[in-house]
């Protein structure tokens, strides 16, 4: 029907073309042409959003109670969370933001995928008994209706961590702290050792703490398609753009010691959308920084960190972009089905993926050595001199073996003390962070998502108390450090 | 009444005229002035009227209806204050323009005389009110909220033109004052049943009744808060007003024609109060209010008793004021917060103390406390409609219970409880939305003194 139309309106002019001259070609694309008309007609008629001019359906909305930057698992989980804990239900508006929808750059899809408890925080076991709780009851959490369920492929084969001389008592406090808290850790002798995995060499290694419940690993994608598919079934918006500016208004006052504070609110963010200058400013109550490894420029673009260094004002978000490399490899007389996720004493680490002798391992630099984030690019050298010699030494089976293939990631690393942040920030009252986790942010993420909702919801943490990782520690200078991270 | 209508028209070359710093100030003096000199109208007694000339006069209905609508510009005019500052200041102007616009349609609506008069200035007054709500509105569904609003009141008044037309051509003349004594038609004629729906669904649209009333929520919420503040407190009693003087000349019709409606707004009363208990939007639940309030109204129109009558201006003027003064406390917290969601910001009465006694008063007087004017007008159509079925008084007694339920649910979810962190350092409340409220606070809490002058004609 349309078609005839627009071919009735267009028809004398090509009739007539095509009677007097056949050169000049124009041939009009009749079938965009109705498809334009189709859309032009759809948005105008009730039901649709009407926009007579053009089509912003790409676009996000105009406003949003709360707009999450950062749509990888820490921005989805907050989400989720928020949709989740809101009394009454449906309440809250939520638009995520992500400048990537691929996940190209994002560390969540790039991670190795492990979840511990073994660190010596009790705040960080808190968070990962949550974690694994959630994993483990993935489909009570995330089910939507006629969706099939989600199979997040949790190995749970435990973490193995191995101290030589001088980190064995650092070690035996850490499992102490650990067993408080209810994780399932044991530590092992050398002998005990040799006995459980015949594959290890025990060289230089005084002790060994082996988590026994609720570690290993999982498929990070699927954690984040899980959430994504659940997220959207609670109708929170997605929109694909980028941020690049926030409108603030600031008010000055006074503290009660009567130095002066510039304190500010978000008003608007603009989102920027991909390959244009076209911009959105999305209007806000509440903006959460969940941007990952790029958490310190958006904290910048709210103004934070700008003033004379060594005041709250000056204080910046620490968080910065560090490259990490991921190498895949094949060993055929390698470790069996049993093997943990194995961390070194040298620092390096592997664990075995998939059932064909194939290894998933990597190393943290040295201060020194740190790539250069600029981009994502693999350095294989860096395998051939820092990973696998430790490892081989290590495990002896793997000093033949091939390497498949390899990857870098981003870690959102925390510069000040690698452990995240979550909550609001004391000057710009509603920008809320939950980032800086420093490559163990894939494993907390259900439990910070859910801390942060309450914090936003209800005003202070309720389930997990993490008000250690609260951003007035890098102004106060209290470092909340671990020992032993990977 | 040109010495009204003549100030109320120079408004608008005092606007485009002033210095732009001038400009709030100009506007907002002169509007109080214009509506101080509308006092010495209510110098009238109740059953006669004061006839200035051929096309207006005003009687103890229209008066006090009258006197609401010159109060609430300069209402509107600083309460837009804050939200037009980042406009250039040719918007502002316009804006302007178009509240006093408004105001001239609606002061010469509650005047006329002549019911096609009357109708005239009723739609127009739909065009200042949508571009207000179009252009200015705060969302892309403001788009939606104009056609809706829009289209409802056109397609309801429609047949009121032309019943209207037919009843000038067979009376001979639509002037009020002498409709009283025309012939009442026979009761047998389906067309006669047709002239009372041709009469009513205009108003009953605008009131709005409850199968009506969609448009209401979408248009409140869009709307900028003039748009707002008229919408609650005026367009929707010109509604109530035309009834008012329809049904002089529709009996006995109305006698059994009435049912329906009545059963609609008896059920959509109390189910627009139950939705207000489930709104998480602070405007949405303010309009849904709105709704139910109006539904007493209607109920009271038709039943067409003394004391509905009287209940029923009262009601109109105390819930104008008090609706009015609700969308002005929400916008304040929206235009801190930007968000209109209750919950995201709570807790107020610890951060802005004065503002919270403003919310109380303002709640209070919504769930009808005594001795409100707000009481003062349920209470007559309780009574009334009680009198009218007995079994009614279960369904008004829950509404009035329902009542108080939200009002009480929204002042404590958005003043009292501990304070979302994010909201400890919004900016103070200003003098001017100090002073827009005791605004409307003084004519309400001065009436309680009085309450005579808003009982209408028949007292």
């Amino acid at each position: 029907m349309f078609r005839g139309a627009v071919w009735l309106l267009a028809g004398r002019g090509s009739l007539g073309r095509g009677l007097s001259t056949r050169s000049g070609g124009w041939t009009p694309d009749w079938t965009e042409k109705v498809s334009e008309i189709k859309k032009k007609i759809q948005s105008a008629l009730p039901g649709g959003a009407w926009h007579p001019l053009y089509d912003t359906s790409h676009l996000p909305p105009e406003h949003s109670d709360v707009v999450i930057v950062g749509g990888g698992v820490l921005g989805l989980s907050v989400a989720y969370w928020l949709k989740r804990l809101e009394r009454p239900q449906g309440a809250i508006k939520v638009l995520v933001v992500d400048r990537d929808h691929t996940y190209s750059q994002a560390s969540t899809g790039l991670s190795v995928g492990g979840i511990r408890q073994q660190f010596s925080l009790p705040e960080n076991i808190q968070l990962s008994l949550f974690s694994v709780d959630f994993l483990r009851n993935i489909n009570e959490y995330l089910a939507v209706v006629n969706d099939p369920p989600l199979d997040v492929q949790f190995n749970p084969s435990g973490y193995l961590f191995l101290a030589s001389e001088k980190g064995a008592a650092i070690m035996e406090n850490n499992v102490k702290v650990q067993r408080q808290e209810g994780a399932k850790v044991c530590l092992m002798t050398p002998e005990q050792l040799r006995n459980k995995f015949p594959w290890i060499n025990t060289d230089g290694v005084a002790l060994a703490s082996y988590g026994l419940e609720g570690e290993g690993w999982f498929d990070p994608w699927c954690l984040l398609q899980g959430l994504r598919r659940k997220v959207q079934s609670f109708g929170v918006h997605f929109s694909q753009g980028e941020v690049t500016r926030f409108i603030t208004s600031s008010s000055d006052m006074q503290t009660t010691s009567g130095k002066g504070v510039t304190m500010k609110r978000i008003h608007e963010v603009h989102v920027k959308m991909d390959h244009s200058l076209e911009y959105q400013p999305v209007e806000c109550a509440l903006v959460i920084n969940a941007a990952g490894a790029w958490s310190g420029q958006v904290a910048e673009l709210a103004g934070i960190g700008k003033g004379p260094p060594g005041t709250l004002e000056g204080t910046k978000l620490p968080v910065e972009p560090r490259k990490r490399y991921v190498y895949l490899w094949h060993c055929p007389e390698g470790p069996g089905l049993e093997t943990p996720f194995v961390a070194d004493t040298s620092g390096a680490y592997f664990r075995r993926e998939g059932l064909g002798h194939n290894y998933l391992g990597g190393c943290s630099p040295t201060e020194e050595e740190e790539p250069d984030p600029g981009n994502l690019e693999v350095d294989h050298d860096f395998f051939q001199n820092k990973v696998w010699p430790p490892l081989a030494h290590r495990v002896p089976a793997f000093q033949c073996l091939k390497v498949r293939s390899a990857w870098a990631g981003y870690y959102d690393y925390n510069t000040f003390d690698q452990n995240g942040v979550v909550g609001p920030h004391p000057l710009v009252s509603n920008m809320y962070f939950a980032t800086g986790f420093s490559g163990h942010g894939l494993q907390q993420a259900p439990a910070v998502g859910r801390a942060v909702a309450e914090m936003v919801l209800e005003g202070q943490f309720r389930t997990i108390d993490l008000s250690s990782f609260l951003f007035s520690r890098f102004y106060l200078g209290e470092k909340v450090e671990e020992r032993n991270i990977i | 009444m040109l010495k009204t209508i003549l100030p109320t028209i120079m408004l608008i070359p005092l606007a485009w005229l002033s210095k732009n710093n001038m400009l709030w100030i100009n506007s907002t003096m002169y509007s109080l002035a214009i509506s101080i000199t509308c006092l010495p109208l209510m110098n009238l007694s109740c059953d006669n009227s004061l006839n200035m000339s051929l096309l207006f006069f005003s009687d103890s209905l229209s008066t006090p209806l009258l006197l609401l609508t010159v109060w609430l510009l300069p209402l509107m005019i600083m309460a837009s204050q804050h939200h037009l500052s980042k406009e250039p200041d040719s918007q502002k102007k316009l804006y302007i323009t178009m509240m006093v616009l408004l105001q001239t349609f609606l002061i010469m609506t509650f005047s006329a005389t002549e019911l096609i008069m009357f109708y005239i200035l009723f739609e127009a007054t739909l065009v200042p009110t949508l571009i207000m709500i179009t252009r200015w509105g705060g969302q892309t569904e403001r788009l939606n909220a104009g056609i809706y609003f829009l289209f409802y009141t056109l397609a309801g008044s429609l047949p009121l033109l032309v019943a209207l037309v037919y009843t000038q051509a067979s009376v001979g003349s639509l002037n009020l004052l002498l409709i009283q004594y025309w012939n009442h038609p026979s009761i047998q004629v389906w067309g006669s049943s047709a002239l009372w729906l041709a009469y009513m669904m205009a108003f009953m649209v605008k009131m709005p009744l409850y199968g009506l009333h969609l448009w209401l929520p979408k248009a409140h919420v869009e709307a900028p808060i003039a748009g707002s503040m008229v919408l609650a407190a005026i367009l929707l009693k010109l509604g109530g007003y035309g009834m008012l003087r329809i049904t002089v000349m529709l009996n006995p019709i109305t006698n059994f024609m009435t049912y329906p409606f009545l059963m609609l707004s008896l059920w959509g009363m109390i189910m627009t109060s139950s939705i207000c208990l489930r709104q998480t939007d602070l405007k949405s639940l303010i309009a849904y209010s709105s709704v139910s309030h109006m539904a007493l109204v209607i109920m009271a129109i038709m039943i067409q008793s003394p004391w509905s009558f009287m209940g029923a201006t009262a009601l109109m003027i105390a819930h104008g004021l008090t609706s009015s003064m609700l969308f002005c406390l929400a916008n304040s917290n929206y235009e801190r917060t930007h968000s209109r969601t209750m919950i995201l910001a709570r807790g107020l009465q610890m951060i802005l103390p004065l503002m919270a006694a403003w919310w109380l008063l303002a709640s209070l007087m919504n769930l009808a406390l005594p001795p409100s004017i707000n009481l003062i007008g349920e209470l007559f159509v309780t009574t009334a409609m009680f009198s009218w079925s007995n079994l009614s008084i279960i369904l008004l007694g829950i509404n009035i219970i329902i009542t108080a339920l939200y009002s009480l649910y929204m002042l404590i979810t958005t003043q009292r409880g501990k304070y979302t962190y994010h909201i400890h350092n919004i900016k103070p409340s200003f003098t001017r939305e100090n002073t827009l409220m005791m605004l409307h606070l003084t004519p309400l809490l001065l009436l309680m003194v009085k309450p005579q002058i808003i009982l209408g004609t028949l007292y």
